[in-house]
């Protein structure tokens, strides 16, 4: 299963973020996603969940993403948020349970055993079992962001795209972050379009998290692609000058670019 | 589940649930009696309990009991307890569901412009006369109810046309600008028909004096109806408290719930406001404590806000009629009275927490 992006353009009001984007993603790919805020990640991040309305075209498994009824493509795509405000105290188990929603076929939005053992596990591998009975408005920033992967999570999806997951977490688990999607790349997930190989797209801003994660790296700079390749190749410290207009690999050091 | 150390909840939380439900059930039909049988005319459980036998089954009264009691409770004060409970019950599962759709604690029907809209059409019943032939009678709650779901209908349309997502702030601020709109026409209006505004202002203010059985059976079938569905919605209602955004993404259809949402949430505040006039404060106050004591997930909101809200509404209905009898009270000066302090000291009193 492929995703398609052709001539992709999308905005807020007139004023276009990405234009004229052409990408590719095959199922089983890490996909990095860089470039200087405000460069348009998140949006291309949107469109490529259907999320948002664009121009061009989005295909998922040759399916106009636009036309599909939302529900299915949460069954293929789910996308981690920035995490926002919380205005309803939703418990932690609650909150995650909710992921299942796309999977679950419960009369009134109702959770099967297998949801919750589903959900269960998902909270485990982020670390936030413990307190799964904690209200959301008593978390840090860090829990709430690693409650938000692991609702993500629960959404079974053999697309994980993810927006700045890093973000409020401390070293360890930033750490174990990079390790489960690492080991997660690796497999299958079973879908109602038959067996998918696991896929990750994310935008990271530590350059270190998205070597470790994705084999492949997009950079993005005024609204278009500037760069597509082999992270080990495309991450240099030419390509990073021109991107982030800035001395990335002296300011960094060696220890992430090995050129 | 004893793993990690971690306790399984689950099942004292159900427990507990389950133990609260009963006793707010119960608590409901302890203020429904109160509320048929207190007033100036005194009459004994099981003398009451004799009269509704009665009606239901179709035998004669009794007679041990009082023609005149029978008269009192079946067709002055139990229409009118039941209808007070059911607006109560219609207007809180509205206010759960705005305030769920919108992401707004502030929100309710009222804020899409129900009550004006309502409130312009009662002031075309009252003040111009204008009335249709043989269903006199009901013109004033039929004007109420079609013009207060006429201005959430443009409302809707309005916030979808300037905006294709149709986000809260556009729905919020467009309702705002067309209730001040239709409040503006309104007040036009009285400029013109002065002498008959004082009518205007009792159906304004909300009451439930002289209310039938027509009522109570209207009311049930529009309110089960709209329940029923928002019941239905409750689990996507969750996952639109996370946001457009995630709601979308977690596969559900955003736009389609929300105008559903809204459109039942104010069908059922509409045929409220067409048989008790404008009573604010119910549908704010009452989905936010049934949230304090059950958790936000509206499986159970739904529900516990009906039997609240329409406790509280036959609560205040009752202080209305006896607190100053002969006169009464308007009841939605004792919701505002009553409800607020109560309000302000549940959510201040053990600490600010959100929602």
């Amino acid at each position: 299963m492929e995703l398609v992006l052709k001539n992709v353009s999308a905005g807020y009001g007139r004023e276009k973020v990405i234009e004229n984007i052409d990408l590719t993603v095959k199922e089983g790919e890490t996909l990095f996603i860089g470039g200087r805020n405000g460069s348009g990640k998140t949006t291309l991040l949107r469109v490529m969940s259907g999320l948002m309305d664009f121009e061009g075209s989005v295909t998922v498994g040759g399916q106009d993403i636009s036309k599909m009824k939302r529900k299915n493509v949460a069954q293929l795509i789910a996308l981690m948020p920035q995490a926002g405000e919380m205005y309803f105290q939703y418990t932690v188990f609650q909150t995650v349970l909710l992921g299942r929603y796309a999977r679950s076929s419960g009369l009134f939005g109702s959770f099967s055993d297998e949801d919750r053992e589903y959900a269960k596990a998902c909270m485990q591998s982020c670390g936030v079992y413990e307190y799964k009975d904690r209200l959301l408005g008593e978390l840090s920033g860090g829990q709430l962001q690693r409650v938000l992967l692991a609702r993500t999570y629960a959404q079974g999806t053999p697309f994980l795209f993810l927006d700045e997951p890093g973000s409020n977490l401390d070293i360890k688990y930033r750490a174990e972050l990079c390790d489960y999607l690492c080991k997660w790349a690796e497999k299958k997930t079973s879908t109602p379009y038959g067996d998918i190989r696991n896929t990750v797209v994310a935008v990271f801003h530590d350059l270190g998290q998205a070597r470790s994660v994705c084999s492949r790296t997009v950079f993005l700079k005024n609204k278009k692609i500037v760069a597509d390749g082999p992270s080990s190749s495309v991450i240099n410290p030419e390509k990073l000058q021109e991107v982030y207009d800035f001395d990335v690999a002296g300011y960094i050091g060696s220890q992430v670019i090995d050129h | 589940m004893k793993e990690q150390g971690v306790p399984d909840n689950r099942k004292n939380n159900k427990k507990a649930a389950g133990i609260g439900i009963a006793l707010s059930l119960a608590a409901c039909l302890f203020i429904l009696l109160l509320a048929i049988r207190m007033g100036s005319v005194y009459i004994s459980i099981p003398d009451l309990f004799k009269i509704i036998g009665s009606h239901i089954t179709g035998r004669p009264l009794p007679a041990e009991v009082d023609p005149m009691a029978d008269s009192i409770f079946w067709t002055i004060r139990m229409p009118r307890a039941i209808t007070a409970f059911l607006v109560g019950g219609a207007l809180s599962v509205s206010g759960a569901v705005m305030q769920a759709v919108l992401q707004n604690p502030l929100a309710s029907s009222y804020t899409l412009g129900v009550s004006s809209g309502a409130s312009l059409g009662a002031g075309f019943v009252l003040l111009c006369g204008f009335s249709v032939a043989g269903i006199e009678s009901f013109m004033l709650p039929l004007a109420g109810f079609v013009f207060g779901l006429l201005t959430v209908a443009l409302s809707i349309l309005l916030a979808s046309r300037i905006d294709r997502s149709v986000s809260n702030q556009t729905i919020v601020l467009i309702g705002m600008i067309l209730s001040l709109f239709v409040t503006g026409i309104m007040n036009f209006m009285m400029t013109f028909y002065g002498d008959r505004s004082k009518q205007l202002w009792l159906w304004m203010t909300g009451s439930f004096s002289a209310r039938n059985w027509t009522h109570c059976a209207i009311l049930f079938v529009v309110g089960l109806i709209g329940f029923v569905i928002l019941f239905m919605l409750s689990g996507r209602l969750d996952i639109l408290t996370f946001g457009e955004l995630q709601a979308s993404s977690m596969g559900v259809e955003v736009k389609k719930t929300k105008i559903t949402a809204m459109l039942v949430a104010s069908l059922l505040t509409g045929v409220s406001v067409a048989f008790a006039g404008v009573i604010g404060f119910i549908d704010l106050a009452a989905p936010h404590i049934v949230r304090r004591i059950f958790g936000p997930s509206h499986r159970i909101v739904i529900p516990m806000s009906f039997i609240y809200g329409g406790a509280f509404m036959a609560l205040c209905d009752l202080a209305a009629r006896t607190v100053l009898s002969p006169r009464e009270i308007p009841v939605g000066a004792v919701t505002a009275l009553v409800g607020a302090p109560f309000f302000a000291y549940v959510f201040f009193a053990k600490g600010r927490r959100k929602v």
